[in-house]
C-alpha cells in the first residue's frame, strides 16, 4: 500500500470505530424517520372522528349533507339542531358534550355568508377541511335553489377568476421552480454543515497530531503534504460513509416501517408534515387553494425533481467544497498550538461560509436572479448556491460545468498553498500565529 | 567507510541563520555525537538529514551517494520531543510507523514480536498509549524509531525521560545495534553518555561548526599537559622541589603521608623532566595524565566562541 494510503487507511479506521461516529451514524437516521413517523402518527391520533352539531334553526340544510360514496371512513359526522344554539349553550349544556364541534349556521348567513364553529379540543386540519367543505356544498345547493337555477349555474357564476400577474420571462412553471428550489435548500443546507463539521474534524485532527508531537516521526517517513492529503481525504471519506449509511438506513426503516407499521404512509396525501409546511410558507388560508398547493408539493417531490441528478450533482459540490475548505481548515490546524488559538484565524475561512448560507436563504424564489447566478459561480460559495438552483431546474448544462471547473481549480491551488503553510506549521511551535505570519511560513516553504 | 558526508549545509529562516556552512562527515557503525547548546541548530541539522526540511544550499550524501527521498527508509529518527497517537493502540501504532517506512505487513509484525519480547513488554499490545506511563511509551518509541533496521539512526536526546535503569537498557540497546553495524548519530546534551559511547563527535553553537573530530583527538586538541602523581612524602617538599617550568594546578591528602598532585607542564618541559624534579623529594606511586572531560570542552568551546566574538 502506498504511504498517502496507510495514512488513509489509519486515519479512517481510527475515525469510523469512534464510538461518537457511530452513535451518531446510527442514531441520526433514527430519529430522522422516528420523528417523521411519530409526527404521522399524531396526525393520525388526531384523525379521530369528531361529531359535529349544526345549529340550524332555518333549516338551511334540510337535516342533510351530501356524503360521497367513495367515503368509508369520513373523519366527521353530522347533527343537526332546528334552534339557536351559540358557545354558552355549548359548554353548558349536558345534552351538548357528546359533540366536539358546534357550527352555528345563523339565518343571516344568507346575506353576510358568515358561519362561526366552536370546537372542545381542535380538530384535525382534515377533519376541519372536511367539516367546511362539506357545509359548503350543502349551502351551495341551498342558494341555487333559493335563485332558481341550477347547481352548476350556481358554481360557475361564483367561481373567481384564475388571475396571475407574471414576469416576461416567467413560464407554467416558476411556482414549481420556487417549490423545487426549497427542496434545494435542504442541500445546501446539508451541505453547509457536512462541510462545516467535517472541515473542522481535519483541523482537529491536525492539531492533535501536532501537540502530540506526533507530526515530526511521521513527517520523518512521509511528506507533509501526502500527510495532510491523506487526512483531508480520509475524513471526507468518513463523511461519506456517514452520508452513505444514512441514506441506506434511512430508505430500510422507512420501507421496513412502511410495510409492517404503516402502510399507506408514503403515498403523499398522508405528507401532513410537507402539507402543513406549504400552507404556513406561502401563507395560503382558502381551503381551496390549499388543496391546489398540496397537490404542487407532491407533484415537486413525485416529478418534478430530478433526483439521481441532484444526488449525484450533491456528491460533486460536497467533494469539492469538502476538500476547498478542508485544505483551509488543515491550515489553521498546522499554524496554531492549541484548538483555543483558531478564533482569528478560523474568522476569514468562516466568513464566506456563513455569508453563502444566509444568502442561500435569501435567494429563495429567485434561483436565476443575478446573486444566485454568480454565487453559483464563484468557488468558494457554488457548492452551497448551485445545487438550489440545479434543483430548481433554472441552471444550464455549460454553468454547472464552469462552476466545476472553477472549483476544481481552486481547491488545487488552494490545497497547494495551503500545503505550503502546513509543511512550516506543523514543526512550528510557540510561535503567535496571525495572517501576516502565515503568509511569510507560505513564502519560506 | 563513510555513512554520512554533510557539505556546506546553509539554512536560514526568517532572517536567522539555524545552519551556517556546516560540514561533518560519519563513519558506518559508528556512533556520533551532535553536540551544541540549545538553540545551536542540531535540531535543523538533524531534520535536514530526515528530508523533513531542505537546505537552503549544501549537500547530503548517504553512503557515498547524494541523499534522496527514499532513503528516509534507512533512516530511523527519534525526535527530542516525543509523541505518539494516544487513543491508538501499542501495536496498532507500532505496526503503522514500521509500514510507514516501507516494511511489509508480515515483516512489520516479526520485527514488533521480536522487539516486545526482547524488552518483555508483550503485555502492552492492546494497551493505548495513553494507558502507558512515560517512561513505557519512551520504550515503544525507541522501538518504533528502530523497528525497520535503519542503517543509520539518528536519536535527539535519547536519554531524557528515562529513569536510571531504563537509561542503562537503552545505552546497551544502543551499543549492541552498533556492533550489528548500524551507524548512530546521537544529539545529547548529556556528556557523561558521549564520553561513554561516542566515537566522535561534532560541536554546533550559533550555526557554526565548532569541533569535529574522533573523541580522542578532540580530547587531545583540548589537553592541558596537566599530570595527576601520586606520591608518598610531603606535599610542601614536592611544591618546592618545582620550579617555574611547572605549575601545580591542584594537590590534595590522602592520608597523612600520601597525597595527588595535578602539575601542570609550561615551556615545553616533559613528564620525564617533571618526574626528574619530584624523585629526589618524594617517593613516586602513580602517575596519568589528567585529560580534559567532555562537559570542560563544552564548555570552553563554547564559551572560548563567545570570548572570540567580543574582540
Amino acid at each position: 500500500m502506498s504511504k498517502i494510503g496507510l495514512i488513509i487507511a489509519r486515519e479512517y479506521s481510527t475515525r469510523v470505530r469512534k464510538r461518537a461516529f457511530i452513535v451518531l451514524t446510527v442514531l441520526v437516521p433514527i430519529l430522522v424517520v422516528g420523528l417523521m413517523f411519530l409526527a404521522m402518527w399524531l396526525g393520525m391520533e388526531e384523525k379521530k372522528h369528531v361529531k359535529v352539531l349544526i345549529s340550524d334553526p332555518r333549516n338551511l340544510c334540510d337535516e342533510r349533507i351530501f356524503i360521497g360514496v367513495d367515503e368509508k371512513n369520513p373523519p366527521a359526522t353530522f347533527y343537526f339542531y332546528q334552534d339557536y344554539l351559540d358557545s354558552l349553550d355549548f359548554v353548558s349544556r349536558q345534552d351538548m358534550q357528546e359533540f366536539d364541534v358546534l357550527i352555528a349556521l345563523s339565518p343571516t348567513v344568507i346575506t353576510n355568508k358568515k358561519i362561526r364553529g366552536y370546537y372542545r379540543e381542535e380538530p384535525s386540519s382534515d377533519a376541519k377541511d372536511y367539516i367546511r367543505d362539506k357545509l359548503e356544498l350543502r349551502l351551495e345547493e341551498y342558494f341555487a335553489l333559493d335563485k332558481g337555477i341550477s347547481l352548476e349555474e350556481y358554481r360557475q357564476i361564483r367561481q373567481r377568476m384564475d388571475f396571475q400577474l407574471k414576469g416576461l420571462d416567467d413560464n407554467e412553471e416558476s411556482e414549481i421552480r420556487d417549490k423545487a428550489q426549497a427542496i434545494g435548500l435542504m442541500f445546501s443546507i446539508f451541505i453547509f454543515i457536512f462541510i462545516t463539521v467535517y472541515a473542522a474534524q481535519v483541523m482537529r485532527g491536525v492539531i492533535e497530531e501536532k501537540t502530540s508531537r506526533v507530526v515530526e516521526i511521521i513527517v520523518s517517513s512521509v511528506k507533509p503534504m501526502e500527510l495532510m492529503m491523506g487526512k483531508i481525504l480520509a475524513v471526507g471519506l468518513v463523511g461519506l460513509t456517514q452520508f452513505l449509511i444514512w441514506v441506506i438506513l434511512i430508505t430500510i426503516l422507512m420501507v421496513g416501517l412502511q410495510t409492517f407499521v404503516f402502510k399507506d404512509i408514503l403515498t403523499p396525501e398522508n405528507w401532513q408534515g410537507i402539507n402543513d409546511q406549504a400552507v404556513a410558507m406561502n401563507q395560503i388560508t382558502t381551503g381551496m387553494e390549499t388543496a391546489e398547493v398540496r397537490n404542487q408539493w407532491a407533484e415537486v417531490f413525485f416529478e418534478f425533481m430530478n433526483w439521481p441528478l441532484l444526488i449525484t450533482m450533491f456528491l460533486f459540490y460536497f467533494i469539492g467544497g469538502y476538500l476547498l475548505y478542508a485544505s483551509l481548515f488543515a491550515m489553521i490546524g498546522s499554524a496554531v498550538d492549541s484548538e483555543t488559538d483558531t478564533q482569528q484565524l478560523m474568522f476569514p475561512v468562516m466568513l464566506p461560509l456563513m455569508f453563502t448560507y444566509v444568502v442561500s436563504v435569501m435567494i429563495q424564489g429567485n434561483s436565476d436572479g443575478a446573486t444566485a447566478v454568480w454565487l453559483s459561480q464563484v468557488p468558494f460559495s457554488s457548492p452551497i448556491i448551485m445545487l438550489q438552483r440545479i434543483a430548481a431546474g433554472t441552471v444550464s448544462i455549460w454553468e454547472v460545468i464552469l462552476s466545476l471547473f472553477l472549483l476544481t481549480v481552486t481547491f488545487i491551488i488552494t490545497t497547494y498553498l495551503a500545503g505550503k503553510i502546513y509543511r512550516v506549521g506543523i514543526l512550528m511551535y510557540g510561535k503567535k500565529s496571525t495572517w501576516k505570519e502565515l503568509i511569510k511560513w507560505m513564502r519560506q516553504a | 567507510m563513510e555513512m554520512l558526508r554533510i557539505e556546506h549545509i546553509v539554512k536560514q529562516y526568517q532572517g536567522h541563520t539555524a545552519l551556517n556552512d556546516i560540514s561533518i562527515t560519519t563513519k558506518k557503525g559508528e556512533i556520533f555525537g551532535l553536540l551544541g547548546p540549545n538553540g545551536a541548530g542540531k535540531t535543523s541539522l538533524i531534520r535536514i538529514i530526515n528530508q523533513i526540511t531542505g537546505p537552503d544550499s549544501g549537500k547530503i550524501y548517504l553512503e557515498g551517494r547524494e541523499i534522496k527521498r527514499s532513503d528516509i527508509e534507512h533512516i530511523g529518527y527519534l525526535p527530542e520531543e516525543r509523541g505518539l497517537y494516544k487513543k491508538m493502540k501499542v501495536r496498532e501504532q507500532a505496526m503503522y510507523f514500521a509500514r510507514l517506512k516501507g516494511l511489509t505487513k508480515s515483516d512489520a509484525k516479526k520485527k514488533i514480536e521480536y522487539w516486545f519480547e526482547k524488552f518483555d513488554i508483550t503485555t502492552w499490545y492492546d494497551k493505548k498509549v495513553e494507558e502507558l506511563s512515560k517512561g513505557m511509551a519512551q520504550k515503544i518509541q525507541f522501538i518504533i524509531t528502530v523497528l525497520h533496521e535503519p542503517k543509520l539512526l539518528i536519536l535527539d536526546e535519547p536519554f531524557s525521560g528515562f529513569d536510571p535503569i531504563n537509561a542503562d537498557l537503552l545505552r546497551k540497546e544502543i551499543l549492541q545495534l552498533k556492533e550489528q553495524g548500524t551507524s548512530i548519530m546521537l544529539s545529547t546534551h548529556n556528556m557523561t553518555s558521549v564520553e561513554e559511547i561516542c566515537d566522535s563527535i561534532a560541536l554546533i553553537d550559533k550555526a557554526k561548526l565548532v569541533l569535529n573530530g574522533s573523541l580522542k583527538d578532540v580530547k587531545s586538541q583540548f589537553r592541558t599537559h596537566t599530570y595527576a602523581i601520586q606520591f608518598k612524602g610531603m606535599m610542601f617538599g614536592f611544591a618546592n622541589a618545582l620550579w617555574a617550568d611547572f605549575a601545580l594546578t591542584n594537590s590534595f591528602q590522602l592520608d597523612d603521608d600520601h597525597a595527588v598532585a595535578h602539575v601542570k607542564l609550561l615551556k615545553g618541559n616533559t613528564l620525564n623532566n617533571l618526574l626528574q624534579q619530584v624523585m629526589p623529594v618524594v617517593e613516586i606511586e602513580a602517575v596519568h595524565e589528567v585529560m580534559p572531560t567532555m562537559n570542560d570542552i563544552f564548555i570552553r568551546a563554547v564559551q572560548g566562541e563567545k570570548g572570540g566574538q567580543h574582540e
